[in-house]
């Protein structure tokens, strides 16, 4: 069994992204006759390109890792498919340089598939990892450029990045081994406070220093997302480590107290969440960009005004929503292809989500385990706060939707946050195949002369 | 670890959750209410791309165009100011008025067959083409009466009496349509209201431009012939009021005819009095007062008194068209109009023909009674009554060699200021093509005021 599980799923995960390839082949020439009414080969090229580029990302990960979750990729590639499409309607320089973006986010993922073959490496260099995460953060503060208001962007000659969204993945990966050391001591504590249990204090050092860190981000950068983001990240991460909801309830409370802070004392943060509750006091103005992005939506309705068809960029070439390739793609997405559309990036980002968890909840080692839940509850969060935060669920803050958005750095470190959930997920495949082995040469008592079962598996993929 | 993280799964499941359902909110339920949110630009857009009808004048002169800019298209009026009281104007800021109002369906293709094509156009994504308009506007008449009033507050309406066509319509003070979304406070906040047409909004006082209505009851009613003798000694009393003669004059003995080419007050006063108000009141009613004008184009009421709240001294001076009578240019062209076509009132018309873009005519106005006042019969010794006062009563200055002009002059008297000078009448007398209407506000005399203007319209009208 264990033999055929692989092939069938590199299989199906070829089958899977054919969609994708449709959708851009066909997606791309309809908004290319849409410009200039007339259909050439040249819309088709992006198709092509498609086809390649994750026909080569699929090859990769059949060669790299060949155990891993079979949906990731399709679904990341109909995001990213879906993305391209919609910032090639607004603007084409951008979908080209995102299309760049695309390859080197694939070079990318095969590098991390390459050097990362065991999550081992990570663990033994956690420190280094998470202080290269914090030095990021700082270099950013220091380096950053303000931008809108938020300092995100460093400036390398011609090209600007976004520090940010790497250091998210380190610290990440920090976190999972982090607590992976620490989670028996911060489960069976020994002090009580006011009967609740309290860990010793050097322990809930480091998370303390990342919750102050996350109030430095959004004090000193301005970045209300990333700050959510990493927050978010570490009370799920204690949570799923220790299984005290304790920890949730201290994290929040923590939280809030430093929101409500913050929002008594930094006008931005009052700003962003008063546009929230009420955009329509000032809709030409402060809330001019949610109030459009409703307005976007709306005209959308169930099935949307049609690729190219929607109200979305000016005779000038201006957006009527600013920001809109990045922070507001999803709202682009919803006026042109509808509820039925922006739907189906919902559901795709559900489904990028059960397979995160599902590796986590396969895992058979902790790192592994708090690993893929780490990664998966960063993205997801992330998806839900620009998603919410463009249809006024939540409060709007400044960041983008994983593979969807334009931008450089988003893409390369969310293909870099799929190579290594990719690799969780092989290992897991990997240790549950052998375990299962095991188990049947257990009952079989079938004496079969074989290396060892773990070493089968690897040397196919190694080959 | 396997709890806590099947808890997490389903709290980011919830979450999505959230995400479907509000999503869902705002795409459709709260849709239509963001549509239509005052600050949403989009239905302005969806304006934008479709090209509106052009319209033009009834010689061809374009009044309303587009001009391209990438997908939108954007309203110009070549004419400036010239056309606005009526052609109105289609701004994305502030609506629309007059033409581009009355006639928005036709002229943004969503009427009739071309709203079909208008959904075909929608599907296909391609320029949706709005019908263009052809007016009864002569831009050479309608120039003449722009010139000839000049910079005076007031109206000039210009009508064809055998089929309603409007040939030209004045207003002063008005404005540039071009600019309407620039000078929008400053045109509402302007005292002199340049934004409404004097001409179908205007209530004035008419003055004696009434007696057409009053002479031609009496004919009507039998009361009076053209040679019914009276005296006028200067001064009439009805109900403790006393009725004057403009200027204090005095007439002596004369008849009827005389006392309308002179427009002699006591006289009218007498007869009106005699017609008594109900009379008065029905004859108003017959020549349109109290009746918005039959057209989509909107404009107000004129308005006679209920009879029953008038005592003598009401009558005697709405005999000649003071006290609480107010009318506008256009029901005073009308009523004109009654005499020039043997007593028959046609509806007035500005839009002659509605076509598509391949210039095939989808709708065609046709003349349509509206009221009959009077009697052929009687029309016509109004009509030879009105010629005198243009050959040797008040209306001299309004007189055309080589055409018979038939008219009526009115000063109407207000409170403070110089009287309206009005004039009305219409030309050549024995069959009528055209009848003017003039207001000139607080201009003075409607003889030496009016009459000369209607003098050029009637000239450009007829092509003299």
């Amino acid at each position: 069994m264990s033999a055929h599980a692989p092939a069938s799923t590199r299989n199906r995960e070829l089958l899977f992204l054919i969609p994708a390839v449709l959708l851009t082949t066909v997606g791309f020439a309809l908004v290319y006759t849409q410009k200039s009414s007339a259909l050439t080969w040249y819309s088709l090229l992006y198709g092509v390109i498609f086809l390649a580029l994750f026909a080569i990302a699929h090859v990769g990960r059949r060669v790299l890792a060949p155990y891993a979750d079979p949906y990731l990729l399709p679904v990341t590639a109909l995001l990213s498919t879906l993305g391209i499409l919609v910032i090639y309607r607004i603007n084409e320089r951008l979908a080209l340089e995102q299309a760049l973006w695309l390859v080197v986010g694939l070079v990318v993922f095969l590098l991390v598939l390459v050097f990362v073959r065991d999550l081992r490496i990570l663990r033994d260099y956690r420190f280094l990892i998470g202080i290269a995460g914090v030095l990021l953060l700082v270099f950013t503060a220091v380096f950053g450029r303000d931008i809108n208001g938020a300092k995100l962007w460093v400036h390398l000659g011609p090209i600007g990045f976004q520090p940010g969204e790497f250091a998210k993945i380190l610290l990440i990966i920090f976190f999972a081994a982090y607590l992976e050391d620490v989670r028996e001591v911060l489960t069976v504590s020994t002090r009580r406070i006011l009967g609740v249990p309290v860990p010793p204090f050097r322990y809930l050092a480091p998370l303390l220093g990342i919750w102050a860190l996350s109030m430095a981000l959004m004090i000193f950068m301005k970045d209300l997302g990333t700050s959510l983001l990493f927050f978010g990240a570490l009370l799920a991460l204690m949570y799923v480590a220790t299984g005290r909801f304790f920890y949730v309830v201290v994290g929040l409370v923590l939280f809030i107290a430093g929101a409500a802070l913050l929002y008594k004392v930094f006008p931005h943060v009052r700003l962003r969440v008063d546009v929230w509750l009420n955009p329509w006091k000032d809709p030409s103005n402060k809330g001019y960009q949610i109030v459009q992005s409703l307005f976007a939506l709306a005209a959308g309705g169930l099935f949307g005004r049609g690729l190219g068809q929607g109200y979305l960029v000016l005779q000038n070439g201006h957006t009527i929503i600013p920001e809109l390739p990045t922070d507001f793609i999803f709202s682009a997405i919803g006026e042109e292809l509808g509820l039925v559309g922006a739907a189906a990036i919902i559901l795709l980002f559900l489904i990028f989500m059960y397979r995160g968890f599902r590796t986590a909840l396969r895992a058979c080692d902790d790192f592994s385990r708090l690993l893929a839940t780490g990664l998966t509850t960063i993205f997801a969060l992330q998806a839900f706060l620009i998603m919410g935060g463009v249809m006024r669920l939540v409060p709007l803050t400044g960041i983008t939707l994983p593979f969807v958005s334009y931008g450089g750095s988003s893409i390369v470190a969310n293909f870099a946050l799929l190579a290594l959930l990719l690799r969780t997920s092989d290992s897991v495949a990997r240790q549950q195949a052998a375990a299962q082995e095991r188990l049947e040469r257990g009952s079989a008592r079938a004496a079969v002369s074989a290396a060892p079962v773990t070493g089968a598996p690897l040397k196919a993929g190694g080959a | 670890m396997e709890r806590p993280l099947r808890r997490l799964f389903l709290v980011f499941t919830l979450l999505f959750a959230a995400l479907f359902i509000m999503l869902a909110y705002v795409q459709v339920w709260a849709a239509p209410s963001l549509k239509t949110n005052p600050s949403n630009t989009r239905a302005v857009e969806a304006e934008m791309k479709v090209d509106r009808g052009t319209i033009y004048s009834a010689d061809g002169v374009k009044l309303a165009v587009n001009t391209q800019s990438g997908p939108y298209f954007l309203r110009e009026y070549p004419q400036g100011d010239l056309t606005s009281p009526w052609l109105g104007y289609n701004s994305l800021q502030y609506g629309r008025a007059g033409v581009e109002r009355a006639y928005n369906e036709d002229l943004a293709g969503q009427s009739g067959l071309l709203g079909l094509n208008n959904y075909i156009d929608t599907i296909l994504g391609q320029t949706h083409r709005g019908a263009d308009l052809k007016l009864t506007i002569n831009m050479a008449v309608q120039r003449a009466a722009a010139s000839a009033l000049g910079n005076r507050k007031g109206a000039v309406v210009a009508l064809d009496p055998r089929t309603g066509a409007v040939l030209a319509m004045v207003s002063y003070p008005r404005y540039d349509p071009n600019q309407i979304d620039t000078l929008w406070t400053q045109l509402n906040a302007n005292p002199d209201r340049p934004l409404i047409n004097r001409a179908t909004q205007g209530l004035y006082p008419p003055g004696s431009v009434f007696k057409i209505i009053v002479a031609g009851a009496a004919l009507q009613e039998g009361a009076v012939t053209p040679q019914t003798p009276f005296d006028d000694p200067g001064t009439y009393l009805a109900g403790g009021y006393i009725v004057n003669n403009y200027g204090g004059e005095k007439y002596g003995k004369h008849t009827f005819a005389q006392a309308f080419a002179k427009s002699i007050n006591t006289t009218f006063a007498k007869v009106g009095v005699q017609l008594g108000a109900s009379t008065l009141a029905t004859f108003a009613s017959d020549f349109g007062f109290g009746k918005s004008p039959p057209w989509s184009l909107g404009g107000s009421a004129s308005f006679f008194p209920a009879p029953g709240s008038m005592d003598k001294a009401h009558v005697a001076q709405a005999s000649f068209g003071q006290g609480q009578v107010l009318a506008t240019p256009m029901e005073i062209a009308l009523s004109a109009a009654a005499v020039a076509n043997g007593g028959t009132i046609v509806k007035p018309y500005l839009v002659d023909q509605v076509l598509d873009s391949n210039q095939k005519v989808l709708q065609q106005a046709k003349p349509q009674t509206w009221l009959q006042p009077l009697t052929s019969q009687t029309a016509s010794t109004l009509r030879d009554l009105m010629v005198q006062v243009v050959q040797s009563g008040t209306g001299t200055s309004a007189a055309i060699s080589g055409v018979q002009v038939a008219g009526k002059t009115g000063t109407a008297e207000v409170a403070t200021g110089q009287p309206h000078a009005w004039f009305a009448g219409f030309a050549p007398a024995g069959s009528p093509r055209v009848v003017v209407a003039v207001v000139v506000e607080n201009g003075g005399t409607g003889g030496a005021v009016a009459a000369p203007i209607a003098k050029q319209v009637i000239a450009a009208a007829l092509g003299q």
